[in-house]
């Protein structure tokens, strides 16, 4: 019954019917062993725009961010469940294969994770493993289209082969992006990926989102309602492991439907 | 509820209560840290006295006396028709030569006792010393040359003063006429103390003076490989699966708990399961370095085990994350970034594993590499001892000179664990790496 609920009330968030939608989730609910941490959620990911994740501590935006590439199946004892589609298929059918679906669906972590090895070799990580060079010169242009979409080239330039480890944090986050580039995805799930940078790089990552939108599907978690604002095309605001309210950034930030949201945005509880 | 916190946050850091408290955490912060050097100190203490006492006894070890005597190679000993056929010259009566130096230096001593007693001042090796002179170099026959030789074990002790020459005659090993032909040898500059080469070459012997630990170095040596061999990868693989792949549940948990008890399995039991396993079941050759590396790989594989999961567990999960993120497989992240980020601590916690296993005794004993072996083993089947076995053999021998071998041995078995650990160190150091 509650699911029914649930169900309706995102049905009702007011989206644009004709927009084409890339994720699809349907009553999906995760279970850290008895701790229910999403319940229920039913969001809509629309095509080549940001979705920004926002919400107080705690409410699941990490844990929903998870699902949507599976990584939620490495962790012990997490079960999720409901309907999630990308592109209309499930991604946790059986036979789907997880490895693939990360490659789909790309990922950014709340902390920069560069690999201890060169800028080189993190980039070229993933093209490696899924074969998408087929010799060095195709490899090297994939790392620096790679490098330069994210805005690194420039920096990074002449010492490729130095250890990415050794950039600063806000290097080293544009790196994992560029990381992610890589791999070529649809889809880019970013975990409050500026939460560990200053505001100049946290300008150049927000820029490069702009950028990226073009051609990549972004869902991105924030903390920041400026940051929610300036980046995103449609807003999802989580509260205890329910989306309370979802739809197009503008409407959500000026006119929130629930008191909540207003509460939230305006800052008045978190 | 406010006022509360007002009257914490204005606490009297003045006050005589505060003062007192804060003297008396300051001598015990103070008494704490002498109790800490005073333990430091003892154990110090402890290990300089046992190295003392290792270094005092056993550099000797290093040093043999040799005796020069001018050696006649008279060609109607050892080569009495004159053919210089080398078949013949190997086969020839050395050791008369060696007897005619000592008779031609002491021509007073007649007697059958007394010559005995005379010829032993050397070495029944100088015999082969002098055989491979001339084996070298025919041309010696016919010529009076100065030889040094290999004293026997007695002269020896005399020379390096283990002997008491004013005890009582009778409670003596070396008797007063050999020490009166001794000090003459010594006036007349024949006795000499030189590096002890034969310790670092030969193999075990029943004469003191030529018992050499190459035997039980190679011996060891072949059984370290095997046990590494064995160990290293089925360890690591263990680590990994049971770090990366294996589900957490009841079997595993239980798997778990074992690996850790059987670290602390005494390890004479690892001994009796070899005994019973690879000896009594698959009939392995007895005092062999294969079936003692087996043996030492059971027992230190739970060691490499444990080191390799901690290993395994102190890469941080942000990298497992990076990797599955870009779609690499469990199996790429655990072998493309997980096992080499983890391999200085897993290397470290091997050549702990193996320097226990090198200096353990009580397995091998089991299965019966505790045997006198003179040879040095050419293969992992050959017969063979190992370095601790060796010197426990020598220990337990009664002739005087082998306290000597007995130290020598564990100064150059300490030595390669220090020398093993020093590389423990060295690539801990080396590979270290910090995110
Ligand atoms: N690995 C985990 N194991 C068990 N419980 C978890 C795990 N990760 C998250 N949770 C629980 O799930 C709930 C949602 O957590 P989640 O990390 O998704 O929140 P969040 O919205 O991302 O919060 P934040 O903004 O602080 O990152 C929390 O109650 C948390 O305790
Ligand atoms: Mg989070």
């Amino acid at each position: 019954m509650n699911v029914q609920i649930q169900a309706e009330k995102s049905a009702n968030a007011g989206m644009d019917v004709a927009e084409e939608f890339v994720i699809e989730t349907r009553n999906v609910d995760v279970f850290y062993g008895d701790n229910h941490a999403i319940k229920g959620v039913s969001l809509n990911i629309p095509k080549h725009q940001v979705t920004a994740l926002i919400g107080p501590s705690g409410c699941g935006k990490s844990t929903y961010l998870r699902c949507l590439n599976r990584m939620n199946d490495t962790i012990e004892g997490c079960r999720v469940e409901g309907e999630i589609l990308l592109d209309g298929l499930d991604i946790y059918a059986s036979g789907v294969d997880e490895v693939l679906l990360r490659a789909r669906v790309g990922m950014v972590f709340q902390k920069p994770n560069p690999f201890p090895k060169s800028i080189y070799d993190n980039v070229a990580y993933g093209p490696r493993i899924h074969g998408l060079a087929a010799n060095k010169d195709e490899l090297d242009d994939i790392v620096l289209t790679s490098l330069e979409r994210a805005g690194l080239l420039k920096e990074v330039q002449d010492r490729l082969h130095s250890m990415g480890t050794g950039l600063s944090g806000g290097q080293q986050q544009r790196l994992c992006i560029a990381r992610a580039l890589a791999v070529r995805p649809e889809i880019i799930l970013m975990d409050e990926p500026c939460s560990a940078l200053d505001p100049i790089a946290t300008a150049k990552v927000e820029e490069l989102i702009d950028e990226l939108k073009e051609n990549y599907t972004i869902i991105i978690v924030t903390h920041s309602m400026q940051q929610a604002a300036r980046v995103s095309q449609k807003t999802a605001f989580f509260h205890l492991g329910d989306v309370v309210e979802s739809g197009p950034t503008e409407k959500v930030f000026t006119s929130p439907e629930d008191e909540r949201t207003q509460g939230y945005i305006t800052g008045r509880f978190g | 509820m406010t006022e509360q916190t007002q009257d914490t946050a204005g606490s009297n850091w003045n006050s005589e209560k505060f003062t007192k408290g804060l003297a008396k955490r300051k001598r015990a912060e103070v008494r704490f840290r002498r109790i800490g050097l005073l333990a430091i100190l003892t154990a110090l203490t402890l290990l300089a006295i046992l190295l003392f006492s290792i270094f005092s006894k056993g550099y000797t070890a290093f040093v043999q006396t040799y005796v020069t005597l001018d050696i006649t190679f008279s060609e109607e000993v050892i080569d009495r028709n004159g053919t210089r056929d080398p078949e013949e010259l190997r086969l020839a009566n050395y050791a008369k030569l060696v007897q005619n130096a000592l008779r031609a230096k002491f021509p007073e001593v007649t007697s059958r006792r007394d010559l005995r007693a005379l010829f032993s001042l050397v070495s029944n090796d100088a015999a082969d010393t002098l055989r491979d002179m001339v084996a070298d170099d025919p041309d010696l026959i016919g010529r009076t040359v100065p030889v040094s030789l290999l004293a026997g074990d007695d002269v020896d002790m005399v020379t390096k003063g283990y002997i008491d020459r004013a005890a009582v005659e009778d409670d003596r090993r070396v008797k007063d006429r050999e020490l009166a032909w001794l000090d003459i040898l010594e006036a007349d500059g024949d006795i000499s103390l030189r590096f002890n080469r034969g310790f670092f070459t030969n193999g075990d012997s029943r004469e003191p003076e030529k018992a050499g630990i190459a035997g039980a170095m190679v011996g060891s040596l072949y059984t370290l490989v095997i046990t590494m061999l064995i160990a290293f990868p089925i360890g690591v693989m263990t680590a990994i699966y049971l770090e990366e792949f294996a589900p957490r549940n009841r079997f595993n948990d239980l798997i778990e708990v074992n690996i850790n008890n059987l670290a602390a399995v005494p390890s004479i039991v690892f001994g009796l399961l070899g005994l019973a396993i690879f000896l009594n079941v698959a009939h392995l050759p007895r005092s062999a370095p294969l079936v003692g590396g087996l043996t030492l790989a059971l027992m230190t594989l739970p060691t490499i085990i444990i080191a390799a999961r901690a290993a395994i567990r102190a890469v941080p999960d942000s990298i497992r994350h990076a990797a599955l993120g870009l779609g690499a497989s469990k199996q790429q992240a655990a072998f493309h970034h997980i096992l080499p980020l983890s391999m200085p601590g897993i290397l470290t916690g091997t050549i702990i594993g193996l320097s226990q296993a090198l200096g353990e005794t009580a397995p091998l004993l089991m299965i019966g590499m505790v045997a006198f072996i003179a040879d040095i083993p050419g293969s992992i089947n050959d017969p063979a001892t190992v370095m601790p076995v060796q010197i426990f053999l020598w220990a337990d021998s009664p002739e005087r000179a082998f306290v000597e071998k007995t130290s020598g041995a564990i100064m150059v078995l300490l030595g390669f664990l220090i020398l093993m650990n020093a590389l423990a160190i060295f690539l801990r150091r080396k590979f270290e790496r910090r995110w």
